[in-house]
């Protein structure tokens, strides 16, 4: 999911660029309005925990294992104004400290898996309008936030893959960028996520979800927000 | 080159893949997350100790070091022929002999990445299947084209010049901009490389946010092999996939836990030194003349490599 550089063309990752600083000044200052003062160490725990729920592996039905990407259970955890901010500095110190994701592409990355994949995680769960007393309820709506907001971010990705040779090919038609276009790389990305990797963001965000539900559920920003309660 | 880090840690742990009676077990969940939180501490320590070394680049400003990143990320993304790119990967390697770090340990991951992503990935993309154009090799002859909706399937499956070139392409452009940002990274300290990020207007309050996040980050991950080990250290049998989801939750659970009485902690130690929601950022350090030949360097390459 993590875009490297060399497959967006600069009139792609400059727009993507320019959208993620916009909207991430805009939830820099919605989540300062809840939390005053404390923002900043709390926006720093929540980027570190993004990054940190990815080491967790977990056991899948099938014999497999995996682990998520985190956006989905990060907006269900903290809202999706925190996870914009929290996803987008993990998405940040990965792609410079350990080489995941291009320079270039950190925008487009950021947009893909810290503002669309946690927007649609939230508003999805939203939708059910889950009652914390149906446990069940609640672990099918975060399933399906989690593995439509992975299934719904791969094809976007597809999509950012697949205009490139449209918009960016030299002047005998030979790409320059990403060589697959929309016939390949949707196809490609949906099924792989629909059939596996969306599966496995879906159970992660389920099971994380359940067992916050069971210990502590005003922990959960979405089941909070249902109640009518602030953060904190 | 000399190191100070710990032995251990410049060790590659061998794979212990559980071979029990000619049968492979599978790496268990417990071990995999326990090797991603020992990976996260181990380049973090990696990357602080080169970044402390005392080479030609380590010297350098970080505003001059994160100029040149973000300068050279977008002439790599705009350099759209082989030559162009094969002469920043000269550059990048003199660069890089001049950094005075560890270049079989870089080169072997920047290998890692770039195959993955620069070749692995777009290999069928030199096929004629998805790249049209002239077959310079042949592969499969089929008695016929085929078409199955929007995709045809040509008589005969070969390599293309065109394709081989942009694979070629992508290849060297992921190859060098994966390389340079490693050099940069190794040889700048994370939180003085962060700071720089106000040059091209980051605010404060963003970048206390990932520095504060990237320590979090080290302790966390320390936690996180403290808990799993002591987990598995519990563990005399395998307890069931069932049984083990609602143990890793809990970890989870926990850590969430730990973060937020981490978050709470560093909060009131930065009341008590007085802070009260703003950020007072240090003054910046002047460049020096050496800096400013760093960057005419780095431009008047980027410049003359685009109009090759």
């Amino acid at each position: 999911m993590h875009i490297p550089d060399g497959y967006l063309s600069p009139q792609t990752y400059l727009p993507l660029m320019g959208v993620f600083v916009a909207v991430t000044a805009v939830a820099v200052k919605k989540v300062k309005l809840d939390f005053s003062a404390r923002y900043i160490p709390y926006l720093g725990m929540a980027a570190a925990f993004s990054f940190i729920v990815m080491m967790f592996n977990l056991p899948i039905p099938g014999g497999t294992s995996g682990h998520a990407v985190g956006s989905a259970v990060i907006a269900l955890l903290f809202g999706p104004w925190a996870a914009v901010v929290a996803v987008s500095v993990a998405l940040i110190i990965q792609a410079l400290v350990f080489g995941d994701g291009g320079i270039t592409a950190i925008g487009a990355n950021c947009f893909n898996m810290a503002i669309f994949m946690p927007f649609v995680a939230h508003y999805l769960f939203k939708l059910f309008s889950v009652n914390p007393k149906r446990k069940t309820k609640v672990f099918v709506a975060a399933f399906i936030s989690g593995y439509f907001s992975l299934v719904l971010t791969a094809i976007l990705t597809a999509v950012e893959f697949g205009i490139q040779p449209l918009i960016a090919s030299d002047a005998e038609g030979k790409p320059l960028y990403c060589p697959y276009d929309l016939s390949v790389a949707i196809p490609v990305m949906a099924i792989e996520h629909l059939v596996l990797f969306g599966i496995v963001e879906g159970l992660i965000t389920a099971l994380i979800v359940r067992y916050f539900l069971k210990s502590d559920p005003g922990l959960i920003f979405a089941l909070r927000i249902r109640k009518g309660m602030q953060h904190d | 080159m000399a190191t100070n880090l710990p032995r251990y840690l410049m060790q590659n742990e061998p794979v212990h893949t559980g071979e029990t009676s000619g049968r492979k077990v599978r790496f268990s969940v417990i071990d995999k997350t326990i090797l991603n939180a020992a990976k996260t501490i181990k380049s973090v320590y990696v990357q602080a100790e080169n970044a402390t070394a005392g080479g030609v680049l380590h010297s350098m400003h970080p505003k001059v070091k994160f100029f040149a990143l973000i300068f050279m990320a977008v002439i790599i993304s705009l350099v759209n022929n082989l030559a162009g790119q094969m002469c920043i990967s000269v550059f990048v390697f003199i660069l890089v002999l001049m950094g005075r770090i560890n270049i079989p340990g870089m080169y072997k991951k920047v290998l890692f990445l770039a195959f993955f992503f620069g070749f692995f990935v777009v290999f069928p993309a030199s096929l004629n299947v998805i790249s049209p154009g002239k077959v310079v090799l042949n592969l499969v002859s089929l008695d016929q084209s085929y078409q199955f909706w929007i995709y045809h399937i040509p008589q005969n499956i070969g390599f293309t010049s065109e394709g081989v070139q942009v694979v070629g392409l992508i290849f060297l452009r992921v190859w060098n901009s994966v390389s340079f940002s490693i050099l940069i990274m190794l040889t700048t300290s994370f939180p003085a490389f962060i700071k720089s990020f106000k040059l091209v207007g980051v605010p404060d309050t963003f970048l206390m946010v990932i520095t504060l996040a990237y320590k979090y980050i080290f302790i966390l991950s320390r936690t996180i092999e403290e808990t799993y080990l002591a987990l598995k250290s519990r563990l005399f049998q395998n307890p069931g996939n069932g049984q083990l989801r609602k143990l890793i939750s809990g970890r989870v659970f926990f850590m969430f836990k730990r973060s937020v009485a981490q978050y709470e902690n560093t909060y009131f130690a930065m009341v008590s030194r007085g802070y009260s929601g703003q950020i007072m950022p240090e003054p910046p350090q002047p460049l020096t003349t050496r800096d400013y030949m760093a960057i005419g360097i780095v431009v008047v390459f980027g410049i003359a490599v685009k109009f090759i």
